[in-house]
């Protein structure tokens, strides 16, 4: 049984079409890698997800339900929380303001204490710094409390678009040590990754994008033998 | 020169700058969350007259108690016209806003016209006046500029310290983010939109209290909410109550040097100059 669904969606901007016919599929507690190329779709795939972007054909389940049409703060609600690619924090307000922010859903406003514990032991910095603009802060220090404002929604499913991105490879992996701490809490989670070493190392199961199309998909060990992959994605 | 003139007619100006400044609060709270710029809020700074004017006349409520029912009514009205004319136009162009803006105002001038007439109201309403020094102050525009301060502090720490409040900071700052983490945006367009328009309505219920009007009399107070929010950087609520009192001071100081029709000369070269030397205005745009 799926917690999270997704059923032969295309979608595009505009005219131009940017996802043909993709469905995938997330075993709940698992880490799932999306990975692809620059221009794949995989950010279009997480926004139409979520519902920035409504899709053309193609339905989204989540938990059983038919999602396919609800504004991303109602699936918010429901526990589908996304962490934006760019980070995207509440830049004018203070850190803390932004995991308040984080808990909106009601379900995350009964566990604010727990969640915030969680997150400060995740991310110790940013106990350091509530009282900082969220704008005035260093790229690792944003794209931290990016996922921690995620965390504060007490997601059931928790997307990560590009979490490595622009940042230092020890950061990176600080970042990605902190992700099997989400797997321990029993959290679901989907990464978009650029780095295809990283998000094969860290999941259960990976997809490949490429083109807009669902090209691979396999438990992540075996994706990460598969020739073409090594050739294609890890420039082996 | 007669500083006991010009030291009278500073007070006076200084007063009404903080009604002219809950004014330009209510226009620019809602360019800053939404990046509309609301060609009704003249109009509907007439309708907190007029809604005074029958709270008083109608009701035969207190002036002060008819100013809060007046506000009350102006959040309702302002959450009406976001759901009829607004929300289809957020993320359009910015002439889309516009039109859709200018078609309320000119369906409230219309109509207020043809119900209304132009003939001036007033609404007889005295708490004396007091002295301080060479000028003599009615008492209506110490309480006028006091609510008015009221205002603007309460604004502030809704916004700053409750939930709803916060909300609207988030939408703010980057309404996508806001609905990933579940905040209903929509809802947060149509409250802001809400408390600009109930800011208006309140200000031109606080004017009522002091000055003779018709319902053509919003024209004036908004070019002037579009001075000051621009003087205190549009989208940028505390700016626009510094902003108010400055205006409110020119207003004051302008006449004891020049005829007064120079008032708006000197205001709209300001407007200019503000426009030309630093766009983000005195205190900077978008910020809270």
């Amino acid at each position: 049984m799926a917690i999270l669904e997704v059923q032969n969606v295309s979608t595009g901007y505009g005219e131009v079409q940017v996802l043909w016919d993709v469905s995938l599929r997330l075993k709940p507690g698992q880490v799932t890698a999306l990975v692809g190329a620059n221009g794949a779709g995989k950010t279009t795939l997480l926004r139409t997800i979520v519902g920035l972007l409504k899709p053309w054909e193609g339905r989204i389940f989540f938990e059983g339900e038919d999602v396919t049409h609800l504004p991303p703060h109602r699936k918010a609600e429901m526990g589908l929380i996304l962490v934006p690619e760019g980070r995207q924090l509440f830049t004018h307000m203070t850190v803390y303001e932004n995991l308040e922010m984080g808990a909106t859903p009601q379900r995350a406003r009964a566990k604010f204490q727990e969640n915030l514990e969680l997150v400060f032991s995740m991310f110790p910095r940013l106990k350091e710094r509530l009282n900082q603009k969220a704008g005035t802060m260093s790229g690792g220090e944003r794209q931290m409390l990016a996922v921690a404002r995620g965390l504060m929604g007490a997601p059931k499913v928790l997307m990560i678009d590009e979490m490595s991105l622009g940042l230092a490879p020890v950061l990176v992996l600080e970042l990605y040590e902190s992700l099997k701490q989400l797997r321990e809490a029993g959290i679901t989670v989907l990464l978009v990754e650029q780095n295809v070493h990283m998000a094969l190392a860290v999941s259960d199961y990976t997809y490949v994008l490429a083109e807009g199309r669902v090209e691979m998909e396999g438990p992540s060990q075996e994706v990460a033998r598969n020739p073409h992959v090594r050739t294609a994605y890890l420039g082996i | 020169m007669d500083m006991g003139f010009l030291f009278a007619s500073l007070i006076d100006g200084l007063l009404l700058g903080f009604v002219f400044g809950v004014a330009a609060i209510g226009l620019t709270l809602i360019f800053g969350v939404m990046e509309v710029i609301n060609l009704a809020h003249g109009p509907v700074i007439a309708l907190g007259m007029f809604g005074l004017y029958f709270a008083v006349t109608l009701l035969g409520l207190h002036p002060y108690a008819g100013t809060l029912l007046t506000a009350v009514g102006g959040l309702f009205l302002g959450i009406l016209i976001y759901a009829i004319a607004v929300h289809r136009v957020i993320g359009a162009p910015h002439l889309s806003s516009l039109l859709a803006t200018y078609s309320i105002n000119m369906m409230i001038i219309g109509i207020g016209t043809a119900l209304l007439t132009t003939s001036p109201r007033n609404i007889e309403f005295s708490l004396g006046s007091m002295t301080l020094g060479t000028a003599t102050i009615p008492v209506t525009r110490i309480v006028a500029a006091l609510a008015s301060l009221l205002a603007a502090v309460a604004l502030y720490l809704f916004m700053q310290y409750t939930r709803w409040g916060k909300f609207i900071r988030a939408v703010t700052d980057n309404r996508d983010a806001a609905e990933l983490v579940g905040i209903p945006s929509t809802k947060v367009l149509a409250l802001s939109f809400g408390l600009g328009t109930m800011l208006a309505a309140f200000s031109g219920a606080l004017i009522a209290t002091l000055f003779p009007f018709t319902i053509l009399e919003g024209g004036k107070y908004e070019l002037k909410s579009f001075v000051i929010s621009v003087l205190g950087g549009l989208g940028n609520p505390m700016g626009a109550l510094i902003g108010g009192i400055i205006i409110g001071l020119i207003e004051g100081l302008v006449p004891v040097f020049l005829p007064t029709t120079w008032v708006l000369v000197v205001e709209f070269v300001l407007f200019v100059l503000i426009l030309l030397i630093r766009p983000t205005g005195l205190f900077g745009g978008r910020a809270q």
